[in-house]
C-alpha cells in the first residue's frame, strides 16, 4: 500500500468513526436493525482491499504453515523473575487469554525445561525400559511406534501455575496468572500395554522415567499410575512432538505434574524404592506450616479461570446493554468437571455455569455464561469448579489454612477478576488479612 | 506379567458390578463412570480412575483386541550388559549406583571456582535467576522451615536450600554429575564430583560423625552413606519401605492432608458462602508486569526485527554466557586473543558465529541477534 492511500484511509476511517457515533445515537432511537443513511458507509465494504486485487502467495510458499502475521502478539511469554539467567532453566508461558476450545495450538504449548530446549535426533533416539522387570526391553523410536496406540486430550500443568500468589495477587495478567498450561490431543501407547509384554515384578513399587537432555531431567512414579493410564507419546494434535513438548517421545501422566510427564524419554527403571531426583526434593515439593514438606505431591487439583474477561482482554469497549459472554477453563488432574459456577461478588453468592463442548477426563474444560452489562457495574467475577472425584476449589481461605503461604506449588483456589467502573479487569484475590486466626 | 493382569480385570469387574447396581439412576449406563477405588483400595492420587468397561474407558472406546495380543509384541531386543551400565547411572539413597572414589572440600573449591561460581555466586550465594546453594548452617536454617509469612507477611520466609531442606546426599550427588555444569553437562569425573559434594556440604556446615566438614575433609562412598542431611525426616507421606504405596494412598485420601475439600454438589453452597472478614486483595506496587514480549492483544503487522535494536548489556552476555567457558583461559582482553585477532575481525566473527572444533559452541550458546552477539565478541576480545 503507498502512504497516499494509506493517508486517505486514515481519513475514511476518521469520518467513519465520527458518523457512526451520531449513528449510534439512532440507533438507540431504535433504528438500528435497517440499513440507514444516516449511517457512514464503512471504507473496509466500499474500497477493494489491497489483498482483493493482487495474487495471493501461490501455494507451494509455506510447506509448513505460520499463523497469519497479523496474529504476532499471540505468543508465549516470559519474565525475567522467573528465569535462570540465560533462559535455558526457565519457562515460557501460555496466552490462555487467547485459546479457543480446549486445544492448545503447538507453538503456543506452555513449555518448561531444565537445561534448555533439547534437539534430539530421532534415528539416535532409544528408549530402555529395565529393573524390575521380567524381560528388559530397548526400543527404536520405529519399533516403540509399531506398539498399538491411542489418542487421548489432555491437559498438562506446571504445579507451580499461580504459585507466585500464594501471599496476594502479582501478575495483572490471566496469562501468567494462570497460564502455566496447555491442553493437547496425545498419541501414543499406554505404558501398561509394553509392560504386558515385559512383565512387571510384583515387588516394583516404583518407576524412574529420566530424560536424555542436558538436566537428565529424572522423576519417580508410582506403579499404581504406570499401570492406570501413564502414556509414552509421540503424536501432539495430530502431529509429532515439539522439541519444546519433548521430541521425539515424552511420557505423559494424564492429569499430575506436568514435570513428572518426563520429555526427551529416555529410560523407564522399576524398584522397590524410590529415587529422591532433585526434582523431588529441591523442588516439586510443598511446604507446610508444620514445617514438612508434600513430597510425591501427584495430581494437579480442580480448578478453574475466568478467561474472558480479563485484564489482557477488558470490557472497555462495551456500552450498556450489550449481551456479553463471560467465557473459562476448568479442569482437573483428578477426574473429570462436573459443573462450574460463578460469582459476580468475589465468590459470596454464585450461580451455576454452563459447560460446553466436549467434557473430558483430565482435560480443560470450556464453560460459559451470558450476562448483559450494565454501563458503569463493578463485577468481582469468580469462577469455581467442582469435578467427578467429589472435589470443589477451595476459597483462599480454606486452602491457605491447610497449607499457609510457602508451599509454591499445587495452588488451586478460587480466583478473581474484578471489572472496574471503565470496564478494566484487574486481578484480586479475596482473602482475610493474615489469614483465619484459629484454623 | 500375572499381577498385572489380575488387577487390571479385578477392577474391570469390580466397577462393573458398581454400575449394575447404580444403573437406574445413571443418566447414560454406555458411559463407564470413574471409580476412587481399586481393588478395595482408595486411588493412590485421591483422583478417580475409569476402568475399561464395554469396551470404553471414559468417554474413549479402546481395541479390545490389544489387551490380548499385548504379551506377544516384543518388538524390540535385551539391552547388553555394557549399555545397561552406560545407562543406569542413578544414585540412590542406599547408595545403589554410587560409584567408587574421593575428592576433597579443597578440590571441590578449586572446580567450582574455575566451573560453578559464574553463576551460583561466591560460597553458592546464588543471584542473577542461579539458585543458591548455600546460605549458612544447614541445621540453623533447617529450623526456619516452620516460618510462614502467612499470618505476618513482613516476617521471615523459609529457607530453602541444599542444606536446610535436601533430605538426601545421593541426589546431591546424582545432580552434579548429570547435570552441571549447566553449560556442559556429563563432564565431571566421579572424584571431581565426590570433591563438588564435599564443597557442598562443607559451604552448608554439614556435620560428618558429629564434627563439622572442614577444608581437609575427603568424602568418598563410605562416608557419603553415613551422613545425614538435617532435613531427612521433614517429608511427607512417607515413600520408602515395602508400605510405601498403601501409605502414599491413605494420605491422599484425606483431603484435608492436602488442602483439598471434598463436597456434594447438592451441598456446596450458593449463597452467603463469605466470611465476614474477607476483603478485596490487590497487587502491591506495579506487581510482576516486566513480560518478554511486553502484553498486546493488537492485531497489526509486526515490526522489523526489533532485536538489533534493543542493545544488550554486554557484560552481562560474558557473565552468563562465556564466562563459563572463557575466564581462565581466552578471558576479556587477555593477551591469548593475539593469534586469533591476526586472522582479522571478520574471521574471528564467523568463528564465533558458526563455532568451531576447537570447542567453541556456536554464538557460545547466546541467543542474539548478529549484530548484538559481535558487540560481545568487541567486549571479550578487546576487554572494553
Ligand atoms: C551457566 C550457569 C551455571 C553454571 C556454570 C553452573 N550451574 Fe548449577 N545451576 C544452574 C541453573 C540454571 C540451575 C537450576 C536448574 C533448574 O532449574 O533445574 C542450577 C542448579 C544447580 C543445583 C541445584 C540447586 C538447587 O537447590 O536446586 C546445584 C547443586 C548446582 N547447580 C551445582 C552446580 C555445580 C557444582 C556447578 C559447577 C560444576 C554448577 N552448578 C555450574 C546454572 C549453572
Ligand atoms: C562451552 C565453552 C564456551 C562458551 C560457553 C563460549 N566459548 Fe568462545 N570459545 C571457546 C573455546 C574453547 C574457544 C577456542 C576455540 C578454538 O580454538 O577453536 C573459543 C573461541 C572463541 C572466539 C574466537 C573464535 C575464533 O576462532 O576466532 C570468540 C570470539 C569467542 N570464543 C567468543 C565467545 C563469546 C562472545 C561467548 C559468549 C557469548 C563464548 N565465546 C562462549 C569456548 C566457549
Amino acid at each position: 500500500m503507498d502512504n497516499k492511500s494509506q493517508h486517505d484511509k486514515t481519513i475514511d476511517r476518521r469520518e467513519f468513526f465520527r458518523k457512526s457515533a451520531a449513528a449510534s445515537v439512532a440507533a438507540l432511537a431504535g433504528t438500528s436493525v435497517m440499513s440507514s443513511d444516516a449511517m457512514a458507509d464503512d471504507p473496509a465494504i466500499m474500497h477493494h482491499v489491497p489483498w482483493g486485487q493482487v495474487w495471493g502467495d501461490p501455494v507451494t510458499k509455506n510447506r509448513y504453515g505460520v499463523p497469519s502475521k497479523y496474529e504476532h502478539n499471540v505468543t508465549r511469554r516470559n519474565t525475567k523473575l522467573l528465569a535462570s539467567g540465560n533462559f535455558r532453566a526457565s519457562i515460557a508461558v501460555t496466552p490462555i487469554q487467547e485459546s479457543m476450545g480446549i486445544i492448545t495450538p503447538n507453538g503456543l504449548f506452555f513449555s518448561r525445561s531444565h537445561g534448555g530446549v533439547a534437539h534430539v535426533d530421532p534415528n539416535e533416539f532409544r528408549l530402555m525400559i529395565h529393573g524390575l522387570v521380567e524381560k528388559p526391553i530397548v526400543l527404536t523410536l520405529e519399533q516403540l511406534k509399531r506398539y498399538p496406540s491411542v489418542t487421548r486430550t489432555h491437559f498438562i500443568e506446571c504445579p507451580a501455575n499461580g504459585g507466585q500468589e500464594w501471599r496476594g495477587p502479582q501478575f495483572n495478567s490471566v496469562q501468567f496468572a494462570k497460564g502455566f498450561m496447555s491442553c493437547a490431543e496425545w498419541t501414543g501407547v499406554y505404558v501398561k500395554t509394553i509392560l504386558e509384554d515385559l512383565g512387571l515384578k510384583p515387588e516394583a513399587q516404583w518407576m524412574l522415567a529420566e530424560g536424555s537432555d542436558n538436566s537428565e531431567m529424572g522423576r519417580t512414579v508410582p506403579v499404581d499410575k504406570v499401570l492406570d493410564d501413564a502414556m509414552i507419546v509421540w503424536g501432539q494434535n495430530g502431529e509429532a512432538l515439539r522439541p519444546e513438548q519433548g521430541y521425539p517421545v515424552r511420557l505423559l501422566l494424564p492429569g499430575w505434574e506436568g514435570n513428572l510427564c518426563v520429555k526427551w524419554l529416555k529410560r523407564l527403571e522399576f524398584s522397590t524404592e524410590p529415587w529422591y531426583c532433585k526434582e523431588e526434593t529441591s523442588k516439586y515439593t510443598a511446604l507446610q506450616p508444620s514445617g514438612k514438606a508434600i513430597q510425591h505431591f501427584y495430581a494437579n487439583e480442580v480448578n478453574s479461570t475466568v478467561t474472558s474477561p480479563s485484564p489482557e482482554i477488558p470490557w472497555t469497549n462495551l456500552k450498556d446493554g450489550d449481551i456479553v459472554e463471560i467465557e473459562g477453563l476448568a479442569w482437573s488432574g483428578m477426574g473429570t468437571i462436573t459443573g462450574v459456577d460463578l460469582s459476580f461478588d468475589g465468590g459470596n453468592n454464585y450461580v451455576k455455569a454452563n459447560l460446553k463442548g466436549l467434557v473430558l477426563p483430565k482435560s480443560w474444560t470450556r464453560w460459559s455464561y451470558m450476562h448483559t452489562y450494565k454501563k458503569g457495574e463493578r463485577l468481582l467475577l469468580t469462577s469455581r469448579a467442582m469435578d467427578d472425584a467429589g472435589y470443589i476449589q477451595p476459597t483462599i481461605d480454606q486452602e491457605v489454612s491447610i497449607m499457609g503461604v510457602e508451599s509454591v506449588y499445587h495452588r488451586n483456589a478460587v480466583e478473581t477478576w474484578e471489572v472496574t467502573a471503565t470496564g478494566e479487569v484487574n486481578h484480586v484475590q479475596m482473602r482475610t488479612p493474615g489469614g483465619i486466626k484459629n484454623a | 506379567m500375572l499381577k498385572l493382569n489380575t488387577k487390571l480385570i479385578a477392577t474391570a469387574s469390580a466397577a462393573a458390578a458398581i454400575a449394575v447396581l447404580t444403573v437406574g439412576c445413571m443418566q447414560n449406563s454406555a458411559e463407564p463412570k470413574g471409580t476412587n477405588t481399586v481393588n478395595g483400595k482408595p486411588t493412590i492420587d485421591g483422583g478417580v480412575i475409569y476402568p475399561v468397561e464395554n469396551d470404553k474407558t471414559g468417554p474413549y472406546y479402546v481395541n479390545p483386541q490389544v489387551a490380548l495380543d499385548a504379551k506377544k509384541i516384543y518388538n524390540g531386543r535385551v539391552p547388553t550388559a555394557n549399555e545397561l551400565k552406560a545407562w543406569d547411572k542413578d544414585v540412590m539413597p542406599d547408595g545403589t549406583g554410587l560409584p567408587e572414589g574421593s575428592g576433597s572440600v579443597e578440590e571441590g573449591e578449586e572446580i567450582y571456582e574455575a566451573k560453578c561460581v559464574m553463576c551460583h555466586g561466591d560460597f553458592g550465594s546464588g543471584g542473577g535467576g542461579y539458585p543458591a546453594l548455600s546460605k549458612g548452617n544447614g541445621y540453623e536454617l533447617q529450623k526456619t522451615l516452620t516460618n510462614n509469612r502467612w499470618h505476618d507477611p513482613e516476617a521471615d520466609g523459609p529457607t530453602r536450600v541444599f542444606g536446610s531442606y535436601w533430605p538426601q546426599i545421593s541426589t546431591m550427588f546424582w545432580y552434579i554429575k548429570d547435570g552441571m555444569p549447566h553449560p556442559k553437562s556429563k563432564t565431571l569425573s566421579d572424584d571431581e564430583t565426590y570433591a563438588l559434594t564435599a564443597y557442598m556440604l562443607n559451604i552448608n556446615e554439614i556435620e560428618y560423625e558429629g564434627e563439622e566438614i572442614d577444608d581437609e575433609f575427603v568424602l568418598n562412598r563410605e562416608k557419603m552413606l553415613k551422613i545425614k542431611m538435617p532435613n531427612e525426616n521433614g517429608f511427607i507421606p512417607n515413600i520408602d519401605g515395602p508400605n510405601a504405596l498403601d501409605d502414599v494412598r491413605t494420605f491422599y485420601a484425606n483431603p484435608t492432608n492436602f488442602g483439598a475439600i471434598k463436597v456434594k454438589a447438592s451441598e456446596r453452597c450458593m449463597k452467603d458462602c463469605q466470611e465476614k472478614s474477607v476483603v478485596v486483595t490487590r497487587i502491591q506496587g506495579a506487581g510482576i508486569s516486566n513480560f518478554l514480549p511486553p502484553m498486546s492483544d493488537v492485531r497489526d503487522l509486526p515490526k522489523e526485527d526489533n532485536k538489533a535494536e534493543v542493545k544488550v548489556d554486554v557484560k552481562e552476555v560474558y557473565n552468563n554466557a562465556c564466562a563459563m567457558c572463557h575466564s581462565s583461559y581466552l578471558a576479556p582482553g587477555s593477551d591469548e586473543w593475539k593469534p586469533f585477532l591476526a586472522e582479522g575481525m571478520e574471521t574471528v566473527y564467523k568463528k564465533a558465529i558458526d563455532g568451531t572444533e576447537g570447542g567453541m559452541p556456536a554464538k557460545g550458546g547466546a541467543d542474539l541477534s548478529d549484530a548484538n552477539f559481535k558487540l560481545v565478541v568487541d567486549y571479550i576480545v578487546h576487554g572494553k
